[in-house]
């Protein structure tokens, strides 16, 4: 999987768990405060992206994560190691 | 759906009354109902000691399987509570009604709960005795009430998604499990707010969502009411199970955090209309 297609995972994961419209899913969007994704949703935003890219994840790798481009660096790291 | 009432104390006998919900008592009433709580609150002190230093390390040393020694724990800490309840019932502090109690303690249900006093969790836990309890993250900072959180397999609120996480293996386990989904006591009169993750476990892994309506006549135990504060009349509880809510069709109709959200809306609407009806 590459920056590209995770970036692309993440979008369609988003708008399909949370409804949101795909204009407002841009790299500086903050999760919390733009997109209102709390903790509760972070629970099955990171389930979703255990299912799609099959890897171990827990919500200790999202501690750090802010906005949508956090997110993507954060899986995109998962995948690579 | 049975109905059951807990109000007969020795002091009917001895002090004068007109009506045990009259609107004014008479101040010797009241002096006794003074005593009646100290006593209860001291007694509750002394049972909370004597099930953390005795009773529950004792019950460890009994042989059996986690799952013996788990439910063991709960019968124990229910039993204590069922206790300390009829005791402020026979002192004549309190009156208690019970409505559906038979409904509760299913496997895989959610018993969710508003909570308008101190001991809510106290009425729920004596009431059913082999519950799985989402209770606040201080319980594991105290030695005491920590020791007896883990005997009885309690979930911590906290963090979030080992709350979502640990509170939905227990549901996926069979084991009956209650959560106060106000998050803490809140005050009277306050419009009522749920927190989600309530809503997001029912999604996740409930097989039936049963709510449950507790109510204090005249209100008391709230977070702004001191205890030594005694109200005009002996105070009633009422604990009232309401019809069971099946969250399939919830989960069948969006994705689970639109699910969640829509079922919580579904809930706050529901308590809202419930609690205006009973007193």
């Amino acid at each position: 999987m590459d920056a590209e297609q995770i970036t692309g995972m993440i979008r369609a994961s988003l708008v399909e768990l949370f409804g949101l419209d795909p204009a407002r899913i841009t790299p500086e969007a903050r999760l919390a405060d733009d997109l209102e994704i709390d903790s509760i949703d972070a629970v099955d935003l990171i389930d979703h992206v255990r299912r799609a890219t099959g890897r171990k994840i827990t919500a200790e790798d999202f501690r750090a994560v802010r906005t949508v481009g956090d997110l993507t660096h954060a899986i995109e790291r998962i995948v690579r190691s | 759906m049975r109905r059951e009432r807990y109000g007969t104390s020795f002091v009917d006998a001895i002090l004068p009354r007109v009506n045990l919900h009259a609107r004014r008592t008479s101040s010797l009433d009241r002096a006794w109902r003074f005593i009646a709580t100290a006593i209860c609150y001291i007694e509750f002190g002394i049972a909370a000691l004597a099930l953390a230093l005795v009773v529950l390390p004792l019950a460890r040393l009994v042989p059996g399987s986690e799952l013996t020694r788990r439910t063991r724990a709960r019968r124990a800490i229910s039993a204590g509570m069922r206790g300390f309840l009829r005791l402020a019932v026979f002192l004549g502090a309190i009156t208690q009604e019970y409505e559906g109690l038979e409904r509760l303690g299913r496997p895989g249900q959610l018993i969710l709960a508003n909570h308008p006093t101190l001991i809510d969790a106290v009425i729920v836990l004596a009431a059913v005795p082999d519950l799985c309890c989402v209770a606040k993250q201080a319980l594991w900072r105290n030695p005491f009430t920590r020791a007896a959180a883990r005997a009885a397999g309690c979930v911590s609120n906290s963090p979030t998604d080992q709350m979502i996480e640990g509170a939905a293996d227990a549901l996926r386990q069979g084991q009956s499990v209650i959560m106060f989904p106000e998050g803490t006591r809140t005050m009277p009169g306050q419009p009522l707010q749920f927190h989600r993750g309530a809503a997001a476990i029912a999604i996740r892994a409930a097989r039936v969502v049963t709510p449950v309506y507790m109510s204090s006549d005249p209100p008391t135990l709230g977070k702004h009411q001191p205890w030594y504060r005694i109200p005009e009349r002996r105070i009633r509880f009422a604990m009232r199970a309401g019809s069971d809510i099946d969250p399939e069709p919830f989960r069948r109709g969006a994705p689970a955090p639109l699910a969640g959200r829509e079922f919580n809306r579904h809930l706050l609407e529901l308590f809202t209309r419930e609690l205006a009806r009973s007193p």
